[in-house]
């Protein structure tokens, strides 16, 4: 009795750490298998992945695979690598994130992966562009890639006998025809700032050298300089756009599309699926944004949309290789660009999405530059300043923020760059 | 006898405090040390000094969220008092159904604040520029939330709809302890209206109005949920309060290492507000 | 002029607060309509989407229970807030105790009270970076370190809370106790601990309310374990709604109507508290 009290906040406490350690380590779920862990990043693809992991854990007795694909999940990813709990193979774009990892060393070196050499070079290029400085090693398996470039609405196309634009001035006298007809040509949905940049990225790699970045980081040039034709061009496009862009989000522009309620939408490829779930017998294509007069100097903005990395703390390197066996059949990915509406990175002979007909031409020939923002620091917030940037107006202030602000961001970039080229020059003396 | 008492005292007291200690006081130590490092938030980092410190004086983002944060903390914090104020004057008065007015108007303060602002996302982005539309008002006929000059005021609208229930209820209780016979004497005199509150309600309520006044401004600096849900921190970086920005380019973003710097002068900040208002307030309460 | 109408109800205030409350009632009556419509019922005309439904339909209810495993969710919600609550009046009113008790004439305890209640001041926003570091290193990514920092940062409010009571109980009715041999240990709990109820009330309504909103904590400590709390789910689960808004709504007001259940039962005693907290 005389300590009932102090027994009975002991007994509470004792059940609240008990049942904590119970949460947190509970032994081993997985029966004694290897178990592998993806977070993947393509919110979108969901189901497909989830399909995924049940068919692999049916068909596999020593691994089990369990595919997370969490929504925000750079932001998870990012928490994750602060709290150092790290997952065994990620699934990221082909952006400046895996340049910062790579520099990190939380990834894991690949090059012994067999199942590279199925792996197209050209994206096999891409990635390796991505690291800050040259290295030795392969540390992402690309797997698809998807396009960004001008989304149309071909039945209305077709009924109005509109034709597809290969050079800026095309373009623009199409978006004027298409005005004077009462239609609304173009679709914006920039209250989701990332989509700020699809139409942005089209224009730039037609405009702009595909390495800018890197040569203002070594001092050669200046955005004002590179990027000038490209903001006023634009700024020139939005105006063909909604009143008020900013007010919609991405779901709703491309709902607004679906619904007919404008000829084209500068979106990537990765949108249809979302278009088609509003209005699945909508009949869309895409063109090539021309960004410049000069058809020649026109090329499709695409890059790594999915790659697979391993990370350096993943403990059965092996097993992790067998995850990406499978998930590299042909079959399956095959299943993916169908379902997402991509381009494969790997080699052979795969069944394109019909939407992406009117870019085959530059995905056959190769004709394709890697996205512009792949290179811009996710804090600098290039998104939010196109954003400003549409309502501002402001071409000059535009360029010259981005000017200014670029070194303060890329100061680790730029000091990482200059060691490494004065070593390398130093050596080769 | 006495020296268990002091033991036992001390036996509570150490453990919580150690607690304290661990989870408050040391991780804000770590966080003034990586405020002077690049760090990422993984990988390996490097000391920096007080380059942190300068950059963040030079940073335009930087100071745009501590204008837009202030801007809303004092904006919202006079609407708030003075909309309490009226209401709590109205509800304080002889009305029908007290109760139920009271309780009503408390609802929104006891809901979430990201699902309030989800609902008023909605209620901004569709309903109110077609109310716009048809009252034929060109700047309610687009969306508060995507226009640079008015999605703050939108916050300001959402922070206040939650926070007059909180002020109103400290402002009843306040009125209730206004006597009655003070009234009556004042009416002798004169006093009614607007005087009668000048003069005889408001310096008897004043001690609440302090109350309100720093509750309001206090959650008003630390704004999160609100520009989670609504805006994201747009359009144009319009709506990015501190505390969003230190999340959003802190944990996300890679800039561990100069955000802590952010939230130390954040930290800064909230103190010295704090120790100003607390002086002013018992200076005000010494003249009374 | 009023004092002539003393058992009068005052019109034009009446008239007024129907009024206002129309602003209350306005956006939850939308969030209601749109949750029970389906999107085919959404045309694009104001009167589309404020109209009632044509039939009130739990289907949405229903799908939004499923997307967002609005189950897990609250059983992880509720657990949090109780387990929380708890463990802060039993260990903010010991703390309030040991404090109250000797600030007056220990130099140590008054340092104590001053350093614990000065952590009020210090923002979440300093704190969070470091936190999701340190509570990884420590085994705590997950809803117990939730619970353990919300018992920290509620710590100085509410010691200041007890603390300020305590000064009102008398130091005599636990000597009475000692005279009959107790332990200081064993008075407290059978005396001082029920005699502060009506502060158990103010500090549990208190921080249960602060701690079934919290978006913040959750988001820094337990993203990416796939445990989530009521609203964080609505967070996290944004871009599986899409632009089916009736959804998402269907969704929000799940999300809500534990907590207006709540203050529906407990109304006076939730005024009450917050009133306490704020006053004292």
């Amino acid at each position: 009795m005389r300590r009932k009290g102090r027994k009975n906040l002991s007994l509470l406490l004792a059940a609240a750490m008990g049942s904590t350690v119970l949460l947190s380590g509970c032994g081993d779920p997985y029966d004694g298998k290897t178990h592998i862990e993806i977070i993947n990043y393509k919110q979108e693809a969901t189901e497909y992945f989830d399909a995924l992991e049940d068919e692999f854990n049916a068909t596999h007795d020593d691994i089990h695979l369990t595919i997370d694909s969490p929504n925000d999940a750079s932001t998870i990813l990012r928490t994750r690598f602060i709290r150092e709990d790290y997952p065994d193979i990620i699934g990221i774009g082909g952006d400046i994130n895996y340049s910062y990892y790579i520099d990190a060393e939380i990834l894991a070196d690949v090059s012994d992966y067999p199942g590279l050499a199925d792996i197209k070079q050209s994206y096999l290029d891409i990635g390796e562009a991505l690291e800050i400085v040259p290295t030795e090693g392969t540390y992402g398996v690309p797997y698809a890639a998807n396009a960004a470039g001008v989304l149309y609405n071909r039945d209305m196309f077709e009924e109005h006998g509109w034709e597809i634009p290969t050079t800026w001035d095309e373009l623009i006298a199409l978006c004027e025809e298409i005005q004077a007809e009462g239609i609304l040509p173009l679709e914006f949905g920039f209250l989701d700032r990332w989509t700020c940049l699809a139409p942005w990225n089209a224009l730039a790699v037609d405009l702009a050298p595909s390495d800018v970045c890197k040569q203002v980081n070594r001092g050669e040039t200046t955005f004002t300089e590179e990027y000038r034709e490209a903001a006023e061009k634009y700024i020139q496009l939005i105006e063909y756009g909604p009143d008020d862009p900013v007010a919609y989000s991405y779901n709703d522009a491309c709902t607004a599309f679906a619904r007919g309620e404008a000829a084209m939408y500068p979106i990537g490829s990765y949108a249809v699926p979302q278009i088609l779930s509003v209005n699945p017998d909508m009949n869309i294509d895409s063109f090539v944004m021309p960004g410049s007069n000069d058809p020649e100097e026109n090329t499709l903005n695409s890059g790594i949309d999915l790659q697979f990395c391993v990370t350096a703390a993943c403990p059965n390197k092996e097993a992790a290789y067998e995850v990406l066996d499978f998930l590299l059949q042909d079959d399956v990915v095959q299943q993916y660009i169908t379902d997402q509406n991509s381009i494969p990175c790997k080699e052979g002979d795969f069944e394109l999405a019909s939407q992406l007909d009117g870019m085959m031409e530059y995905i056959e020939s190769g004709n394709m530059t890697d996205y512009q923002d792949h290179y811009y620091p996710s804090e600098m917030a290039v998104d939010g300043q196109l954003q400003t940037f549409v309502q501002s107006k402001d071409v000059d202030a535009f360029l010259e923020r981005f000017d200014r602000e670029w070194p303060r961001y890329n100061r680790d970039i730029i000091r990482t760059t200059e060691e490494y080229e004065a070593e390398h020059s130093s050596s080769a003396e | 006898m006495k020296n268990d008492r002091k033991r036992t005292f001390l036996l509570i007291t150490l453990p919580i405090l150690a607690l304290f200690v661990v989870f408050n006081t040391v991780p804000l130590i770590r966080g003034v040390i990586y405020s002077f490092t690049n760090f990422k938030g993984f990988g390996s980092y490097d000391w920096l000094g007080f380059q942190n410190y300068i950059d963040l004086f030079q940073d335009s983002r930087v100071g745009g969220s501590y204008l837009f944060t202030f801007k809303l903390a004092i904006v919202a914090t006079i609407v708030t008092n003075v909309i309490a104020l009226i209401l709590a004057l109205g509800l304080n008065s002889k009305i029908r159904a007290k109760g139920f007015f009271r309780g009503m108007y408390f609802i929104p303060n006891v809901l979430g604040a990201l699902v309030v602002g989800y609902i008023f996302r909605y209620l901004f982005t569709y309903i109110l520029p077609a109310f716009g539309q048809a009252i034929g008002s060109e700047t309610l006929s687009g969306s508060m939330l995507s226009n640079v000059n008015l999605a703050w005021v939108a916050i300001v609208i959402v922070c206040a709809w939650q926070a007059i229930a909180m002020n109103t209820i400290i402002y009843i209780s306040g009125l209730q302890t206004v006597p009655e016979d003070i009234y009556e004497a004042g009416a002798l005199d004169g006093a009614t209206g607007w005087k009668k509150f000048r003069h005889l309600t408001f310096p008897l309520i004043m001690p609440f109005f302090t109350i309100n006044m720093v509750l309001c401004v206090k959650n008003f600096l630390m704004v999160f949920d609100q520009i989670m849900s609504m805006t994201q921190g747009g359009p144009s970086q319009s709506t990015e309060s501190i505390s969003y920005l230190i999340y959003n380019n802190g944990v996300s973003g890679g800039q561990f290492g100069f955000q802590s710097a952010n939230a130390v002068i954040f930290f800064i900040v909230i103190v010295a507000i704090s120790a100003a208002q607390m002086s002013a307030s018992s200076k005000k309460e010494e003249q009374l | 002029m009023k004092s002539k109408g003393i058992n009068k109800t005052n019109k034009p205030a009446m008239i007024l607060l129907i009024l206002g409350l129309s602003t209350i009632i306005f956006p939850l009556y939308m969030a209601i309509v749109i949750a029970f419509k389906q999107p085919s019922e959404m045309t694009n005309d104001i009167s589309g989407i404020l109209s009632l439904p044509k039939n009130w339909s739990f289907s949405n209810f229903a799908q939004a229970m499923e997307v967002t495993d609005f189950w897990r969710s609250l059983g992880n919600s509720l657990m949090i807030t109780i387990v929380t609550v708890v463990l802060c009046m039993l260990i903010h009113s010991l703390m309030g105790y040991a404090i109250g008790r000797n600030r007056a004439h220990s130099k140590f305890y008054k340092f104590v009270y001053l350093f614990v209640v000065s952590g009020m001041f210090v923002p979440f926003a300093i704190l969070m970076m470091p936190l999701a570091k340190q509570t990884a290193e420590m085994g705590l990514a997950n809803w117990a370190g939730v619970i353990i920092l919300y018992v920290v940062f509620y710590m100085p409010m509410n010691v200041l809370l007890y603390s300020g009571y305590l000064v009102n109980i008398p130091v005599a009715l636990e000597e009475a106790a000692r005279v009959d041999g107790a332990s200081t240990w064993r008075t407290y709990w059978s005396i001082i601990f029920p005699i502060m109820k009506p502060m158990h009330a103010t500090v549990a309504i208190i921080t249960a309310l602060a701690v079934w909103n919290d978006v913040m904590t959750p988001l820094i400590i337990m993203a990416g374990t796939g445990q989530n709390t009521l609203p964080l789910a609505q967070l996290n689960f944004q871009t599986q709604f899409g632009t089916n808004y009736n959804l998402a709504f269907a969704s929000y007001l799940l999300a809500l109507l534990p907590i207006l259940i709540f203050y529906v039962i407990c109304q006076k005693q939730i005024m009450n508290g917050v009133v306490n907290g704020a006053v004292k």
